[in-house]
């Protein structure tokens, strides 16, 4: 054989050998593009290519009508571990430093870090926390902590902590800490608003979270899609009014010994609530701690908004919807005489002053200055009746929620005569405050009628709503005309004369102000507690056109139970601040500017 | 004798011209792949830069979104009610009494407008190509184009 074709058969040879690898690699290609298995290679190439991330858009922010700044977002760090990373050193070094920076106990640490992880399937964890009854939290740092922990892992010199890794992750933060805490509510570590603002509007402020495909390899790298954004809320708050109105609930609970309180500020011309105040306080930045220890409502739910949600017998502050309901019905006139001779039978059920004497001739003026139970009782009873009282009440709402936009709102209660356990004698303490239970906020919403000339305007927290296509302004809305604008306007004159009579601790000096106390005895299972009571005050201003509406609600004071003595002087104070920062002239100087003075 | 004729006969005599002409060819080929591919190259080096850098921007896009969100409730806390009433008092102001307020009337005063809270960001759209198609498209792309376009202009 010649060596031409020697060489001609190997080339031969190598080129069959190529040809079969490249028929080889085709057909293979064919098989992973096409085959069986065509889905579990795409699905693997996928997967090697690309996170897959859920992005929460960021929490909208809450603001007060001022634009001050109530609620924002900042940012809180989760401390994980990937068990894969860990020294000998790290599973060391890391419970130490964490324990002295995070003054945590070492042992509790140590068993996290240390324990089997992988034979449990987890390799990477959360560390966690426990709180005093032994319940795990995540354990979450500040960016302070933070920067101390990444210097840490960039340092060679520093404690070993390979395998910690920081998850950065959003956190609400409340710039005003403590100021309208029960009015925001909370959010908790996964993002969920609850009570107050927070809770009411969480869906709105939450936006919408999406899940994106994030590609490893840069050539395809896109866009990636923002998540649709929370709105942005501007209250009717006026962060000011809010902390004047808490510092006097304050020093008000301080004085008088008291366990709690709260006070409501309103517009009662758009039902605009300008100020919202509790006490004890909530630091919605730190709120665990405050919920075990906090009052419960009638389900069983903690009381986060005790305005809306926390109900009381509201006693005398009531018996302005008995008149009112009198007067509208022209049953009585501010000038028609009762004699009172100290007690009067309702339903077989003896019904006596709130200080046991008989105040003898009085008119209607009379009645609501000296707050006589029996006059009341005589109203309702022979005067109104059931049908007439109970639907004037129905008509100011009370029993009812008011849908104010705050979350945990309840209804409060009210018999009538429908309810199988209603008796006659309801009807009497009914009238003037007892045996009915209310809201703050119900209270001054139906209050708000008499306030603003008949109209009983729904009270409400959000002022704007600020999405991505731009603001929108809720309009006030009438709830009813449970009384006509005369009888509104007789009633409010009718309360001025009182307070500038009995309850001169609630004048201020160049206005003209209307209002009502209430002492009311707190409800228990066994019957009234002899020792405590609710001293309250509710009264609006300056006349004739009131621009606020003042509800003050002091729970179990010791120095001394009434509501003239407790609440009316908050309520001087607060309206006395009022009138400076709302910029209403006191009424000699608005007589001297319509004279161009 | 043709021309043709003259070529092969010379090729036959000397088989080097041959060899030089296909190694011409051959090498001729071979720099054209080359320079296509070093054009690829060039192209997919900056568009892996550029997805690079994309990614760098979107992440500091993120933590900046983050840093200005921190930095404004760090700025409403420091002007918190309770902090301004504290350094006021310290400046020796006290809260406003009426007996201290005059009220006067201005003519033509217009009180300030009511405060607007600013818009969220608007949401973009699903997964728009952030790299112009000039880097994304292939060659194959590129001759589909282009001769989709010819037959559009015959």
């Amino acid at each position: 054989m010649n060596p031409e074709g020697v060489t001609r058969r190997r080339i031969r040879f190598i080129l069959l050998l190529m040809a079969g690898a490249v028929t080889a690699l085709v057909l293979q290609l064919v098989r992973v593009q096409f085959g069986p298995y065509a889905p579990v290679f795409a699905a693997r190439a996928e997967y090697g290519s690309a996170i897959v991330e859920r992005v929460v858009p960021a929490r909208g922010q809450i603001y007060d009508r001022n634009g001050a700044l109530l609620a924002a977002n900042g940012t809180m760090f989760y401390i994980e571990i990937e068990v894969r990373q860990l020294t000998d050193k790290s599973k060391k070094d890391i419970p130490l430093t964490l324990s002295k920076l995070l003054v945590l106990p070492l042992e509790d640490l140590y068993t996290q870090v240390t324990t089997d992880w992988p034979a449990l399937g987890q390799y990477r964890i959360r560390l966690t926390r426990r709180d005093a009854e032994g319940n795990p939290w995540p354990l979450t740092v500040d960016k302070t902590v933070a920067e101390v922990i990444n210097g840490f892992l960039a340092d060679p010199l520093a404690p070993d902590l390979s395998g910690l890794d920081l998850v950065a992750a959003p956190k609400r933060v409340y710039p005003a800490g403590t100021i309208a805490g029960h009015v925001l509510g909370f959010v908790n570590q996964e993002g969920q608003g609850f009570y107050g603002v927070e809770g009411y509007y969480d869906e709105w402020l939450s936006g919408k979270p999406i899940t994106v495909h994030r590609p490893f390899i840069p050539l395809e790298a896109r866009l990636q899609p923002d998540p649709p954004s929370g709105v942005n809320l501007v209250l009717t708050l006026d962060l000011a009014i809010q902390q004047m109105v808490e510092t006097v609930l304050k020093e008000t609970i301080e004085s008088s010994l008291a366990e709690s309180g709260q006070v409501v500020v309103m517009d009662p011309r758009n039902g605009e609530i300008l100020a919202m105040a509790a006490w004890p306080v909530l630091d919605p930045n730190h709120y665990e701690p405050w919920l075990p220890d906090s009052v419960e409502d009638e389900e069983g739910n903690p009381v986060i908004t005790p305005g809306v949600a926390g109900t009381y017998e509201p006693g005398s502050t009531f018996k302005v919807l008995t008149m009112a309901a009198a007067l509208d019905l022209d049953r009585v006139k501010p000038e028609t005489e009762f004699i009172d001779n100290g007690q009067i039978e309702v339903g077989g059920h003896i019904i006596r002053n709130w200080d046991g004497r008989s105040w003898g001739q009085q008119t209607m003026v009379g009645c609501l200055e000296h707050s006589l139970n029996v006059c009341l009782a005589w109203i309702a009873s022979d005067r109104l009746g059931a049908t007439d009282l109970y639907a004037y009440l129905n008509r100011f709402g009370i029993g009812q929620q008011t849908g104010v936009d705050l979350a945990g709102e309840v209804s409060g209660e009210l018999r009538t005569p429908r309810d199988p356990d209603w008796t006659e004698p309801d009807m009497g303490t009914n009238s003037f405050g007892q045996g009915v239970s209310v809201t703050p906020m119900q209270l001054l919403t139906a209050v708000s009628a008499i306030a603003n000339h008949g109209d009983m305007v729904q009270p409400h927290m959000v002022r704007q709503v600020v999405g991505p296509q731009g603001a929108y302004w809720p309009q006030p809305t009438v709830l009813g005309r449970p009384i006509s604008r005369a009888t509104a306007d007789t009633l409010t004159e009718m309360l001025a004369r009182s307070l500038e009579g009995e309850t001169r601790y609630a004048a201020v000096d160049g206005y003209r102000l209307a209002g009502k106390t209430g002492t009311a005895q707190i409800a228990t299972e066994k019957g009234y507690d002899p020792k405590w009571t609710v001293a309250s005050f509710v009264g609006w201003g300056p006349l004739p056109d009131p621009r606020f509406l003042v509800l003050v609600r002091i729970d179990k004071p010791a120095t001394a139970p009434w509501g003239s003595v407790i609440a009316a002087p908050a309520f001087q104070e607060i309206a006395e601040r009022l009138v400076v920062m709302m910029g209403l002239p006191p009424d000699t100087s608005v007589a001297q500017l319509a004279l161009g003075g | 004798m043709g021309v043709k004729a003259k070529r092969t006969h010379a090729s036959r005599q000397a088989s080097w011209r041959l060899q030089v002409r296909w190694t011409g060819k051959t090498m001729l080929v071979v720099i054209i792949v080359l320079v296509v591919s070093g054009i690829y190259l060039a192209v997919n080096a900056r568009l892996a830069r550029a997805g690079r850098d994309m990614l760098s921007l979107e992440a500091r896009r993120s933590e900046l979104l983050r840093t200005t969100s921190e930095l404004n409730a760090e700025l409403a806390s420091r002007t918190a009610p309770d902090t301004m009433m504290a350094k006021a008092t310290a400046l020796g102001f006290h809260p406003a009494q009426g007996d201290d307020v005059l009220f006067l009337t201005v003519d033509g005063y217009v009180p300030p407008s009511d405060f607007v809270a600013p818009r969220p960001p608007a949401d973009t759209e699903n997964g728009q190509p952030m790299l112009s198609p000039a880097y994304t498209e292939t060659l194959g792309d590129w001759l589909m184009r282009w001769f989709g376009q010819e037959g559009d202009a015959s």
